[in-house]
Order: structure tokens, then sequence, then C-alpha cells
């Protein structure tokens, strides 16, 4: 199995019959194993949709998704929660953790829900850079040991792909570099697979892959270059004229 | 300003601001109505002997204690559920303090918002407290209790009354609630509020161990005294502990969590969770318990006296003796799921957040279920102590025995009872949370 996303021809419609916009128009793409995969584009490109129903988070309205092998279009809910649970990890721009429970709690909390055995807690918490915080409220944490935090759940369970929307959009860029430097050494030594949403292009530089959209569509798809050129061909995207469909 | 931030607040919590407002007006209509009651018992027209009976069924009495007991069993859980919502604003009062708000003005708009859940409520409540009033008197007469000639009339006093009562009950608790957070720095309530203190106050402890243990002795000295008088000190007794053992809730809630461990994941998450809101919930342990010590009271005692005697009572005495606790106690059980289904409903994010990183919705409903449960352990456990500290003693003076008896019948009602409102308050509202996709209510509720 070496496609952990597969998107084939999705469309996701939202708003009622009468004023539909369309978030994602027919985007067909895949993701191999091991790879760090950026998408970018301006706001309302559709970058969070697009996420969202790779992860199976979200349902399109046409067209396939394939996570892990499974075709997740039509799965019903509660086999669609254990997969995730089983075999995906997210990172959030706003953590989303349980700030009243502490490190442990939260990264042990997939587990607590049925979820696969994880690796040994103090392993996880060392490579995130958190060795002795286990027993601290996470309300009590910085943002970037938050984030670290919920890398840890993600990473503990050993998922096949980690989607991450926004990861660093919380943190300044040498935090958000130490969370990067994590997805980076995830892909390269666990062979995860890393989705990553994102409109920084020193973020996404840390990528293999980069993916441009615009309006709901792929305009890019290629190895990711130089934050530089990353930079140009974004803003290329984002001052071309959109044509009024 | 001032108004601004209150419609804010009640526009932000619905939910936060309907609990109390129906736990008030039912407040109102509790105290307007043992009012009522009890003055259309003694402004009744009646012929003399008609007035001796009257006098001689004990009635008015009874109903005079109802007054007084209304009037504090009201206030304490006006108050306390006015305290619970106030407590959930603590962010958002940190938020305008860090803008420029003062603290007077906190307080002002905390008051604000205290006044404009009471006042409606209140004037809600006088009418149906006349309307349940009307049905006592009726029921009384009906069974031959009281004369005939005895018929409602509704009270001057009652509307300045209760308004009274749940104004200024709601007043105190909210301003009580608002009292940390309007004082201290915004910059540390910001934070406290991301973490709650865990420490337990030493002062909470203490205040609750003085009352328990005063309840405790007041409870013995009845025992020795005169048996007339056990009914209305006994409910003194009975308030006293309670209200200490919602001091003492956190304590209590923390002793029992590690319980729910015995449910494996599931149980694991739900014993975090309830030591890190042990605060929030004894909110409601002290109505839910309030609620157990009052109907277990009433029906041991009844249950015991039958048992001694050997010989069932009429149904016009049973009626009677029932009919004046089942307001309370449903009164007390009202409070208890308001206060649940508000500190439930605080908690939309976290369940989000569970769903999200793997929780089906069933297994995110265990894990609610799994904290019901231990609250209604704890609040059996505290609710069945209470009880019978007061009414072992009294059953001794009255009847000589040292043993309660309550059949098999009985306790299994109300043991089911007690665990369908713990649900109720807990399962419904979880369930109404959990309708929309995890990542939306992720999206609206940051």
């Amino acid at each position: 199995m070496d496609n952990v996303v597969e998107l084939d021809g999705v469309t996701r419609i939202y708003g009622s019959r009468r004023r539909p916009v369309a978030a994602l128009r027919s985007v067909s793409l895949v993701v191999s194993a091991g790879t760090f995969v950026a998408v970018m584009g301006a706001t309302g490109s559709g970058k969070s949709t697009l996420l969202q129903c790779a992860a199976g988070l979200d349902r399109p309205t046409s067209g396939r998704v394939r996570l892990v092998g499974q075709d997740v279009t039509r799965m019903r809910e509660g086999a669609l929660t254990r997969l995730r649970r089983d075999r995906v990890g997210f990172v959030f721009q706003s953590y989303n953790l349980l700030s009243e429970l502490t490190v442990r709690q939260n990264v042990l909390l997939p587990r607590r829900l049925g979820g696969p055995r994880p690796r040994p807690l103090d392993e996880v918490l060392a490579e995130v850079g958190l060795s002795g915080l286990a027993g601290r409220p996470v309300g009590e944490l910085s943002g970037g040991q938050r984030q670290r935090v919920a890398i840890a759940r993600a990473l503990a369970g050993r998922p096949a792909v980690v989607f991450a929307d926004e990861p660093t959009g919380a943190l300044d860029p040498a935090t958000g570099g130490q969370v990067l430097r994590l997805f980076r050494s995830g892909v390269d030594r666990s062979r995860v697979t890393v989705v990553m949403v994102t409109h920084d292009p020193m973020a996404a530089a840390w990528s293999d892959r980069l993916i441009l959209l615009r309006d709901g569509e792929v305009v890019a798809d290629g190895p990711t270059p130089d934050p530089t050129t990353i930079a140009e061909r974004l803003a290329a995207t984002v001052s071309d004229p959109v044509v009024a469909r | 300003m001032n108004a601004g931030l209150t419609r804010q607040a009640l526009r932000k919590q619905p939910w936060a601001f309907a609990g109390p407002f129906v736990t008030q007006c039912l407040a109102a209509a509790l105290a307007s109505g043992a009012l009522g009651a009890s003055s259309s018992m003694s402004g009744a027209r009646l012929d003399p002997a008609a007035r001796q009976a009257l006098t001689e069924s004990s009635l008015p009495e009874m109903a005079a204690l109802f007054v007084v007991m209304s009037v504090y069993l009201t206030a304490l859980i006006v108050g306390l559920t006015m305290t619970s919502s106030i407590a959930r604003q603590g962010r958002d009062i940190a938020l305008v303090r860090a803008v420029g708000a003062t603290p007077g003005r906190v307080r002002r708009a905390v008051a604000a918002q205290a006044a404009v859940v009471a006042v409606p409520a209140a004037l809600l409540g006088v009418p149906l407290g006349a309307l349940l009033a009307r049905a006592w008197l009726a029921g009384l007469t009906g069974h031959g209790v009281i004369p005939p000639g005895v018929t409602f009339h509704p009270s001057a006093a009652a509307l300045p009354a209760a308004l009274g009562i749940t104004v200024g009950a709601s007043l105190v608790g909210a301003l009580v609630a608002a009292m940390r957070p309007a004082r201290v720095r915004p910059a540390a309530a910001l934070t406290e509020t991301a973490v709650p203190r865990r420490q337990l106050s030493f002062v909470r402890t203490v205040i609750g161990v003085v009352l328990v243990t005063g309840g405790v002795l007041l409870s013995i000295r009845i025992a020795n005294g005169d048996p007339a008088k056990a009914d209305g000190s006994s409910f003194f007794t009975m308030l006293a502990m309670c209200v200490g053992a919602g001091f003492l809730g956190p304590v209590l809630l923390r002793l029992v969590a590690p319980l729910a461990r015995l449910f494996g994941g599931t149980g694991a998450l739900a014993a975090d969770n309830l030591a890190v809101r042990s605060k929030a919930l004894s909110g409601a342990l002290v109505p839910l318990v309030l609620a157990i010590a009052f109907a277990m009271v009433k029906v041991v005692t009844h249950t015991t006296s039958v048992h001694v005697h050997g010989a069932p009572e009429s149904p016009a005495e049973v009626w009677t003796e029932y009919s004046g606790t089942a307001v309370y106690v449903t009164f007390a059980a009202v409070a208890a799921v308001n206060t649940l289904v508000t500190v439930l409903l605080a908690r939309r994010r976290e369940l989000a957040v569970t769903r999200l990183v793997g929780a089906s919705r069933v297994r995110a409903l265990a894990v609610v279920v799994c904290e019901a449960l231990m609250v209604t352990v704890t609040a059996l456990a505290v609710g069945t102590v209470v009880a019978m500290v007061t009414v072992v003693p009294m059953l001794h003076g009255m009847l000589g025995t040292w043993k309660p008896y309550l059949p098999t019948g009985q306790l299994t009602v109300g043991l089911a009872t007690v665990i369908g409102l713990v649900l109720l308050g807990t399962v419904v509202p979880a369930l109404v949370a959990m309708r929309r996709p995890a990542v939306e209510s992720l999206a609206v509720d940051p």
C-alpha cells in the first residue's frame, strides 16, 4: 500500500442549493507513503477543505477519497472514526488539546479511546523535547510546547499519515521551525506521511512536494522549491485575476 | 456599556441562564405558594368548630414551617445555580477587564445579569405558586385533612416576598462568583481560566467540615430533645449537612473518581475529567444531595413508623406527609439537572476534541455516562449519610428504635430516579452538543 491518500475528482460544495459555493472543484491527487506535502493558496482557495476531505473529517459532494487504501467516501461514521483513530494523526493551529488535563493524559488520549498501543511515552516526549513535562497541565505550557504536545499525540500511535492545518500559524518563526523539524524527522525516520496546509513559504520549504490551490483547483503540483520561489509562485496565484464563473 | 456586557453574556450562553431562570421561577413559585397556603389557612373565615378542627390538624403550623423552609431552601439553591453560571464566564470577565472594564463595572454588569434573570422568573413564578397552593389546599380538603371552608386566597405579600428572595439570592450568588475574576489582574485571570486551580481551598474544606460537624451535633441534640419540635430543627440539621457536603464536594468527588478507572480507558478518562472538574460538578451535588436526603428522611420516617406500629397510616395522612416533601424534592431535582446541563454544555469544545482524536459518538458518550455514574454514586452516598444522621436519632426519639426501615421496592424506585435524573442532565445535553461534526464545533467554539 504505497498511496496513503488518493483523491479522485473531489468536489465540495457549501451553501444552499440556490447559492452554491464550490470550495473544491474536481481535485485529483495521490500522495505516496513517506512524503511531506505542503498545500498552499490564498485564503478561501480551499486548502482547509482539501485537508478535511482527505482526512475523512468532511465528506465530498462528489468524487472519491481513499485513505490508507480504504474508500472513506461511503464509509460509515463509526468505521471512519476508528480508521482516523488508528491510522491518522491531527495537528491544528489552535492545538485542540484538553487544556485542563496533563501532557501525559493528552498524549495517551487516543489510546484511552481504544486506539493503538502508543510508543513509550518517555520516548515520544523526548523526541518532541518535552521530557520531564509529562505531569504538567497543558494550560500551563507555552504555545510552542502545546503544539509539540499535539505532535506527540499525533505521532505516538505510529500513524500512517498526519494532517496538519496551519500548525505554525500561531508560533514565532524559531518555534515554528522546531515544530516543522519534528514533522521532517517523522517523515525521514519513520516514513510517516505528512499533509500540511500553510500560508507561510518558510514552513512550506520543509516539505518535499508543493501543491498550490486557487479557487478550489490545483494550479501547481511539484517538488518543493526554495522559499523565495514558493513566495513568488504563491503571490502569482493570489494576484492573478480570478475569472468570474 | 453595562447593558452591552449583559446582553452579550446572555446571548452568548443562553443555556447558562435558561437553567437558573427555570430554577428561580420554581423558587418563586415555591416561596409564594407556601406563603399563599399559609395565609389562606390563617385568614380563612371559618365557624369556631371548623377553626378548632383546623388548628388541631396542626396543618397551619406545618404550613408556617413550609414558608420558613422554602425561604432558606430557595435562597440557597438560587444563589448556588447563579454562582455556577457566572463562574463559567471567568474568561470573558478577564477579557473585558483586559480591554479596560473596571472591577466595579464588571460587578455591575454581573449584578445586572442576575436581575435580568431573577425579575421575570419571579413574575412568572408567583402565579405558578398560586396554582400550586390552590392544588395543595384542594388536595387537603379533598382528603378531609382540613375543613372544606379553607380556600385559596392570594397573599398580598407573595409577590414582594418572591421578588425579594429570588433577586436577593441571585444577586448575592452572582456577586460571590464574580468576586475573584473582577478583582484579580486580567493577565492572571486569563491564564487562570486556562488552568483551573487544582489545589483545594483550605478555607472551603474547613467550612465544609464545620457545617457537617454542626449538623451531626444538632442531630444528636434533637434526639435527646422534644420530639414535637424535631421536624423543624431536623430540616436545618439536614440543610447544614448538605451545604457542608457542597463545600466538601470537590474532595468527595476526587475520592470517588478513581472508582471510574475500573471501566478501562474510558473510565480513566472520566476519572481525570472528574478530578479537574470537581469544583463545577459539586454545584450540582448540593441540590442532588438535598433531594435525596429530603426524600429519604420523609420516606424512611413513614415506612419505619408503619413497620414499628404494624398498621398502615390513613391515606390522608400519607398524602399530607408526602405532598409537601414532593414539592421540595422536585425543586431540588430540577435545580440539580439544570446545573448538570450547564456544566456539560460548557464542555462542548472538549467533547469535540475527544471525538477528533478518535472517539466515536458512542465512546464519547460512554465517558460522559461514566462521569455521571460517579456523580450519582457520590450523591447517593452523601445523601444517604445525611439522611441517616438526621433520621436515626429522630426515629429513636419518636419510636424508640435505632433501625430505619426501607422496603426494597421504594429503594429501587429511588435509585432509578436518581440515576435517571443524572443521566437526563448529562447524556441529553451531550447528545445535543455532539449533533454537529467535531470539526464544525471546533470552528464555531475555538
